[in-house]
């Protein structure tokens, strides 16, 4: 065994909250109210984790929510959406937890904690209405967050995202989706900018900090990053080692520690081992390293995953000169879900539903056993500039010059081809084959802007297809794009229905419990879809916190 | 349009302050997040910067063209973005002391000051800032001034500077990159007094 208990702790609470995101911070809150003192430890400089980055969705089926817009739903219906996403790589146990107590958790946030959720009207499931048991309604998010209300934890929480402008969903569909967003209202986002009104993640992440930090005072510590699990003689975990300002931090936790430190994106090694990828970059700030994995396997926690073919990796790219804390950041490529942009591969062909990341995440990675490849890697971004005219790539408005580093731009496609080492015969005839069924606004071969969800999200509605129109208007681009995670990860550390680790022997490590991404997904199994992450989280958050004030 | 505007009172002669202000390599480094600048002429020059928008950090190139060297009491310039939709002017403005109003220095119009809430977030931002700049410390509070002792003050640096981002998400990053510009300007205006200071 690894660990020590030191001559003396820095500090001595009863539990240890590793990170901020909505996983740790419930079980801080909830571990709080059962009568626990509490301390949270970031490693970050801010509060809030990656949800504070994301677009706050939440996913609840059947909530009080749905109701007041007037939305149907059962918790039948629900399980057989669930049972439909797991694609039978579930663990019934923790799914049954799962949906016994996810709407309990998130009205505890309401009620308990002040967090202002409201239905996302029209955002429908990721497979409606395909898919048994799915609905329209389901999501939540928040309504606008003052940060002012964070006093002097409003310059030390993420104030935004650099993926989602202060918009709440409501207006972003009034203003006519992602694919219109050069002119959404930037009058009133500019106000909310200056006035600190956050909506998305960053407004989501602010009700949950100020109900801890704020609200109940609980102690936080942000640059203090967690290195060590330490267990006293009978394997029980006790406290942690930090890191804080270049020293040791032991921080003790009598009743136990929660990890939810989300996953690995920033570990290139492992996030290219465990997602089994050539490259590895992430949208995510860079704080995320697969310590929970290290430090579970110091103890010998056991690890679970899920499949890596049907997670959030998604394939984007970095602006040149953009960066985050330091770190290059990458954005996924929207864009493709736009009319006038399809994907293609090195033969120049279509793979995919460009509009629906679900059918390009596994397509994408198809391994070709004849010809040992894998014939999809690297997707190329090929737009036109009916495209350009119209919408952005990234923050290059139209009218903008898109640097060349970024995109290659070409009078004809088969320079276009050239230029981007594709072959120019394959492009051409994709083309061709494309454009005849986007002429009214079809596509035979792959059916993108089948999904609703895919029309609402990136689609622009003023098509006859909101996810399809012709790429023929020259100048033509192309984008060589990456892999980029949004730190959902294929693995994690396994654990029971009360959210506490198992030991690679099967028992839980008593006092240590993980929440969050840094918890193996199994109670999804193969069925990660936006808003089920941050449900999941709260949900397991809530779960340890009772159990650790004896609840 | 976000304008900042930032005075720093010194010990020292307008003239010196001419001096050191006069030669745009002496104080490149000093602006915030400098990357790299190259000059073509007197009057023209492109710079790279380094500048926060929100939680990421940006790589900003623009030019520069001087409209006008008139020492040692003004330089004016106009600002445009090769990389971004922006455009914006400045001006370091010197005097003598007890001469700093109604010399016609200023052709930008000081903005009012603030409110509470718009210090308290570009204190936020500073603190952004600085942690991308790799200065982690905090500065004094903000007061758009850096004073030398009242006595001792024998001339005033005052560095204002517009910027107007273009496209149609101008009036957020406006509101985005102000904050910003608050620290940058305070922080040119009292590092360049500092220096002469310093060398005098
Ligand atoms: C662009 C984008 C959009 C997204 N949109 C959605 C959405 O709408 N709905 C949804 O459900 N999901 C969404 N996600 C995913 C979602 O944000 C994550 O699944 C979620 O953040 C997981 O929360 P968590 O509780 O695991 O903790 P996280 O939010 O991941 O936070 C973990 C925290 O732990 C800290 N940490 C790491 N290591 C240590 C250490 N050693 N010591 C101390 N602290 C440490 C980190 O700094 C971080 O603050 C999105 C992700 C991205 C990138």
């Amino acid at each position: 065994m690894s660990s020590r208990i030191p001559a003396r702790w820095d500090l001595e609470v009863d539990v240890v909250a590793v990170g901020s995101g909505l996983g740790s911070i419930t079980a801080a809150l909830a571990a709080h109210d059962g009568g626990k003192r509490v301390v949270i430890l970031d490693k970050a400089p801010r509060l809030g984790g990656l949800c504070a980055y994301g677009g706050g969705e939440v996913f609840v089926p059947n909530s009080r929510y749905m109701a007041k817009i007037g939305k149907q739903d059962s918790d039948e219906a629900a399980r057989r959406y669930f049972a439909f996403l797991s694609g039978g790589f579930n663990e019934p146990g923790l799914t049954e937890k799962l949906l016994a107590t996810y709407r309990e958790a998130v009205e505890y946030t309401a009620d308990q904690a002040g967090v202002r959720w409201e239905a996302v009207d029209g955002l429908d499931d990721y497979y409606y209405p395909d898919a048994p048991g799915s609905a329209t309604g389901r999501y939540l998010a928040v309504e606008p967050f003052d940060g002012s209300q964070l006093g002097d934890w409003q310059s030390k929480t993420w104030a935004s995202s650099p993926h989602f402008p202060p918009a709440t969903h409501k207006e972003m569909y009034a203003w006519g989706g992602l694919a219109n967003i050069t002119k959404w209202d930037y009058e009133l986002l500019g106000q909310r900018v200056a006035e600190d009104q956050r909506t998305f993640g960053p407004g989501m992440m602010g009700y949950f900090v100020k109900a801890a930090v704020v609200d109940r005072k609980i102690e936080a510590h942000v640059g203090t990053a967690v290195r060590e699990l330490i267990t006293d003689d009978d394997g029980r975990v006790v406290g942690v080692r930090a890191e804080k300002d270049g020293k040791d931090f032991f921080v003790r936790g009598a009743s136990g520690v929660v990890l939810g430190v989300g996953g690995y994106d920033h570990n290139k090694k492992m996030a290219m081992m465990h997602e089994e990828a050539h490259d590895w970059n992430s949208a995510t700030q860079p704080y995320f390293h697969g310590d929970h994995l290290v430090m579970g396997a110091e103890i010998g926690a056991d690890t679970a995953s899920v499949p890596t073919y049907n997670l959030a990796m998604f394939y984007g790219y970095n602006i040149p000169g953009e960066e985050h804390d330091g770190a290059p950041i990458f954005r996924s490529s929207w864009e493709c879900g736009c009319p006038h942009a399809i994907w293609v591969n090195e033969a120049g062909e279509r793979f995919t539903d460009e509009s629906f990341y679900k059918d390009y995440q596994p397509r994408v990675r198809q391994w070709n056993g004849r010809t040992q490849t894998q014939d999809n890697v690297p997707p190329f971004l090929i737009f036109d500039t009916n495209y350009r005219e119209r919408y952005p790539l990234g923050s290059f408005m139209p009218g903008m010059d898109i640097p060349e580093e970024l995109a290659v731009k070409a009078d004809t496609p088969r320079e276009l081809a050239e230029k981007l080492g594709i072959d120019a015969d394959g492009f051409e005839k994709t083309l061709a084959r494309f454009n005849e069924g986007a002429r009214d606004g079809r596509d035979p071969e792959f059916d993108a802007g089948h999904f609703s969800w895919s029309n609402r999200l990136a689609g622009d509605p003023s098509y006859p297809n909101p996810n399809v129109g012709v790429v023929e208007k020259p100048p033509f681009y192309g984008v060589k794009l990456s892999p980029v995670g949004v730190g959902i990860n294929s693995h994690g550390l396994r654990t029971n229905a009360d959210a506490q680790v198992l030991h690679v022997r099967g028992h839980a490590i008593p006092g240590l419990y993980a929440v969050g991404i840094s918890a193996a997904l199994l109670d999804l199994g193969n069925g990660y879809q936006s808003g089920t992450s941050n449900m999941r989280a709260i949900t397991w958050g809530y779960v340890a916190g009772r159990h650790l004030g004896g609840r | 349009m976000a304008e900042v505007q930032h005075t720093a009172t010194s010990t020292q002669p307008i003239e010196s302050i001419w001096e050191f202000v006069k030669e745009i390599d002496n104080w490149a480094p000093m602006v915030t997040g400098y990357q790299e600048h190259e000059k073509q002429n007197e009057n023209d020059s492109t710079w790279v910067l380094k500048g926060d928008l929100g939680s990421v950090t940006r790589t900003l190139k623009f030019k520069v063209h001087v409209t006008e060297w008139a020492g040692p009491e003004r330089v004016t310039f106009e600002l445009e973005g090769i990389n971004e939709l922006m455009t914006g002017k400045g001006v370091f403005s010197m005097s003598g002391a007890g001469d700093g109003d109604g010399d016609g220095l200023s052709e930008i119009t000081p903005p009012a000051r603030p409110g509470f809430f718009a210090r308290l977030r570009d204190a936020i931002v500073r603190f952004f800032v600085y942690k991308v700049m790799g200065r982690h410390e905090s500065r004094p509070p903000e007061d758009r001034q850096t004073s030398a002792e009242p006595g001792a003050v024998r001339s005033e640096l005052r560095f204002s500077l517009e910027i107007s981002p273009g496209g149609p998400m101008g009036p957020m990053i406006n509101a985005m990159v102000k904050p910003a510009l608050v620290v940058a300007a305070e922080d040119l205006a009292r590092d360049i007094v500092a220096r002469v200071e310093a060398e005098a």
